[in-house]
């Protein structure tokens, strides 16, 4: 095994992209990433060692001679010193990541997930991910001495009770039998409160489920989203064009994942010049305080979103002057950026190289896939 | 392989602690599933509840906390544990009785792996197992636990503050031992310039040694002493602003006061019965706390102590974490640190900050919704709360006159204490993000 210092910190495996490709796990001690599109295969595992000694689970990882070696091997460095060292006869287990990986996974799905009407990507279910994500996290709980970013089972179970209490309805065994799973879970780690006493109350009287009338299809995220909004108003806009929101940018379950959603136009609104600009959403969460950024070299603006993506916002010169009709009409629009978010550097080929993972994935579900995928995969016919 | 590389081929000496554990675990046998995860090693909570502290005991056998143990310490490990097998397994079944109660009351407040694993524990070693039809038992520590052992405890804080004789004395000892503390013609330079390697790397054996000998020398010295004694002086030249740090709303501090008083949950702020309410609170696991009255005499001392700390080493261990916490930023990539343990915190915040941005909570070095702003800001003022949380551990620590005089030890509290406020902090950043789902 080679290990090498990087930011001042131990890693071994290999040097990963940004994200959005990077599924990540907070161990303690340590970071873990992989490759979100790389097959699963344990020589792609980044570890960096955030505190080797609360790292009380590398022997499961590396057998104990391989803990015990790294232990004694691995001296703090300086955050600006180069180092490596090669330790023979040190390598991961087969198959001791496995769980690690999938429960990364897990989380990658809740925060990136492209989900998209535009595009036909169906969207997860996102108390099934959750509770499937807690059950996980409990079956790994040797990983997680310390409490880190992801040991935190209560928060993932905490929202979902109505959620499940719907989904006991749907009567498939699977959905049974992981919501039976989490519910356990739940009432040993004490969640309590919100719909929770009626789920408990549900599944201890399980006589009751059958005899709710089965649902008639799955509540789609989809048509509870905010549709469209109408088009730019009234007069010919003085320019439009379309851009593309990018992920790394903005929270997720707001925006619809496909490209060139963003429609934008300027027009004339009484004697201002203002920008017009309609994001595609899908929710479930809203778009509102989402900023937006119009560049078009020397005319720039700023808005924020309100909960369907549309803002309205006066565009100003370098000299924070309102723009005039007639500049307006005399500018070269042709290299306006809107920025949605924050500012950021992503690409179009990464944003469509999750996009095929992700119908892969719907396609032909992974032998680990995530019931949340089962689901959207049966549902996308 | 470049000329940097080193290759090295470490004979592996010695047993990682926790596969100790988990081996010892496994010889048991049946009878403890359900203190077992499904692999049949050691839950987490039993390790963390009930091995540790009280099979292993590691307060007082520090030596089986290491993370890599020695043979003959692995084997006196492995020992320990299974020649309490009987008590085990008595707890395994009391955990079991504990949680048919549990859900025959109906009770779902807090993690019943968590509150009950100790008392199941006790119950094994004073009870052996639970005798059949012994339902009372149950009943009875579940009412306790429940209940709320800690709050009886406050409310006999509460009665007892209460009474204006008491107050009356009290109020005269605290302006007798604030009056006591003075600050003395003391430079602080040669206790700070120790610090280098206190706080320095710790490469090999001999400097681990010297290291540990310079904090002994320091834990004497009585500059961190002086330093306390003189931020409660006006115009007086500290290294640092009390303010600025957030142990103190005033500079300079002010007298505590009794009770009440300030709003302020500043560390130097905080009145005696305040203090006194939050060792009650974290006392849950003590058999041993002083009483009511002595202990509420005993904080007087302590408020009015320099740091609010009485011990020395307590207060040279503040000074210390004072300098590390002046030098964190997690998002911040330009800091180069003075002390080689304060860079290697600020590369582990760096680290969780990027596992921030990893999964959507944060944008390359900036909130990615206007609604963290307030947060994100206060990652920069990161000294804050570090210091609140150090001083709390270091009071708990002063109350139970548990040292500050292992230089290792000292060096993981320091750690630690970024942990919990790194962690802290990113579940507020998630929340902040959260929010919108309930608004």
């Amino acid at each position: 095994m080679r290990l090498v210092t990087d930011s001042g910190l131990w890693r071994t495996g290999p040097t990963l992209s940004a994200p959005p490709v990077v599924a990540v796990l907070e161990a303690s001690g340590a970071v873990l990433s992989w490759t979100i599109d790389d097959p699963p295969d344990t020589t792609a595992t980044q570890i960096t060692f955030t505190d080797l000694s609360r790292a009380e689970w590398l022997w499961r990882v590396l057998g104990e001679s391989g803990h015990v070696a790294l232990a004694s091997s691995l001296e703090p460095v300086a955050p600006d010193e180069p180092r490596r060292i090669e330790l023979t006869g040190v390598d991961v287990l087969p198959g001791s990541l496995d769980l690690l990986r999938r429960l990364a996974v897990g989380h990658w799905l809740r925060r990136w997930w492209p989900a998209s009407r535009h595009d036909g990507i169906a969207g997860l279910d996102r108390a099934l991910l959750d509770v499937e994500v807690a059950v996980l996290t409990t079956g790994a709980q040797g990983f997680f001495t310390d409490d880190t970013l992801d040991s935190d089972v209560t928060e993932l179970l905490a929202p979902h009770a109505a959620a499940l209490i719907t989904h006991l309805r749907s009567g498939d065994p699977r959905i049974l039998h992981l919501i039976r799973a989490g519910t356990e879970l739940a009432d040993e780690i004490g969640v309590d409160g919100l719909a929770w006493p009626e789920l408990y109350a549900a599944l201890d009287d399980s006589g009751t489920i059958p005899e709710l009338a089965p649902q008639s299809g799955r509540r789609d995220d989809y048509a509870l989203a905010a549709g469209v909004g109408p088009g730019p108003r009234g007069a010919a806009p003085i320019a439009r064009g379309v851009a593309s929101v990018n992920w790394t940018a903005v929270p997720p379950a707001i925006f619809d994942a496909a490209e060139n959603t963003v429609e934008w136009s300027v027009e004339v609104d009484g004697t201002a010049v203002v920008a017009v600009v309609q994001a595609a959403v899908i929710g479930p969460e809203p778009a509102t305080g989402v900023t937006v950024q119009l560049r078009s070299g020397a005319v720039s603006g700023t808005g924020v979103l309100d909960a369907d993506g549309r803002a309205t916002f006066p565009l100003v010169d370098t000299q924070q002057r309102p723009v005039t009709e007639s500049a307006a009409w005399d500018h070269d629009w042709s290299t306006t950026a809107v920025i949605i978010g924050a500012d950021v550097a992503e690409t179009r080929e990464t944003r469509e190289r999750i996009r095929r993972w992700a119908r892969a994935r719907l396609d032909r579900p992974a032998s680990d896939a995530f019931l949340a995928e089962i689901m959207a995969a049966e549902s996308d016919y | 392989m470049s000329a940097d590389s080193q290759l090295a081929t470490t004979v592996a000496v010695g047993h990682p602690r926790r596969s100790v554990i988990d081996r010892a675990w496994r010889a048991l046998g049946p009878g403890v599933e359900v203190l077992s995860s499904d692999d049949g090693g050691p839950l987490s909570r039993t390790v963390k509840r009930i091995i540790d502290p009280l099979v292993l005991r590691l307060r007082s056998n520090p030596q089986y906390s290491a993370p890599v143990v020695a043979p003959e310490t692995a084997a006196a490990m492995h020992d320990l544990i299974l020649g309490r097998g009987a008590e085990l397994r008595s707890a395994a079944a009391w955990f079991e009785a504990l949680k048919l109660e549990r859900r025959r009351q109906r009770i779902r407040a807090g993690n019943a792996q968590e509150l009950y694993f100790p008392v199941c524990f006790e119950l094994a070693v004073t009870k052996g197992p639970p005798a059949r039809q012994d339902r009372e038992t149950a009943t009875a520590v579940l009412g306790d636990i429940h209940q709320g052992r800690d709050r009886t405890a406050i409310e006999v804080l509460h009665q007892h503050v209460a009474n204006p004789d008491v107050l009356a004395r009290l109020t005269d000892q605290l302006e007798r031992s604030w009056r006591d503390v003075r600050a003395g013609d003391i430079e602080a330079g040669p206790f700070l310039a120790k610090l280098s390697t206190v706080l320095g790397p710790a490469n090999s054996h001999g400097s681990a040694a010297a290291r540990q000998r310079v904090w002994s020398t320091m834990i004497a010295d009585a500059a961190p002493y002086n330093l306390g004694a003189l931020a409660r002086v006006d115009n007086a030249e500290l290294p640092w602003s009390i303010v600025e740090l957030g142990l103190s709303s005033a500079a300079p501090q002010r007298p505590p006061t009794i009770s009440g008083g300030s709003d302020s949950d500043r560390p130097l702020d905080r009145s005696v019965v305040d203090r006194v309410r939050a060792t009650l609170r974290r006392a849950l696991d003590r058999d041993a706390l002083p009483d009511i009255p002595l202990l509420c005499e005993e904080e007087v001392d302590r408020s009015c102590a320099p740091w609010g700390l009485l011990s020395e080493d307590k207060q040279a261990t503040l000074v210390t974490g004072i300098e590390v916490a002046v030098e964190l930023a997690p998002l911040d990539r330009s800091v180069s640190s003075r002390y080689a343990l304060a860079a290697q915190i600020q590369a582990r915040l760096r680290k969780e900050a990027y596992v921030l941005h990893a999964r959507r909570y944060l944008a390359e070095g900036g909130p990615i919704h206007p609604r963290q702003r307030q947060v994100v800001d206060d990652l920069a003022s990161y000294a804050q709360p570090y210091l609140s949380r150090l001083w709390a551990r270091l009071h708990g620590r002063d109350v139970w006159q548990e040292p500050c005089n292992d230089v290792d030890d000292v060096r993981s509290l320091l750690e630690g204490v970024a942990r919990s406020v790194s962690l802290d902090h990113r579940q507020r950043i998630k929340a902040m993000l959260e929010l919108q789902v309930a608004g």
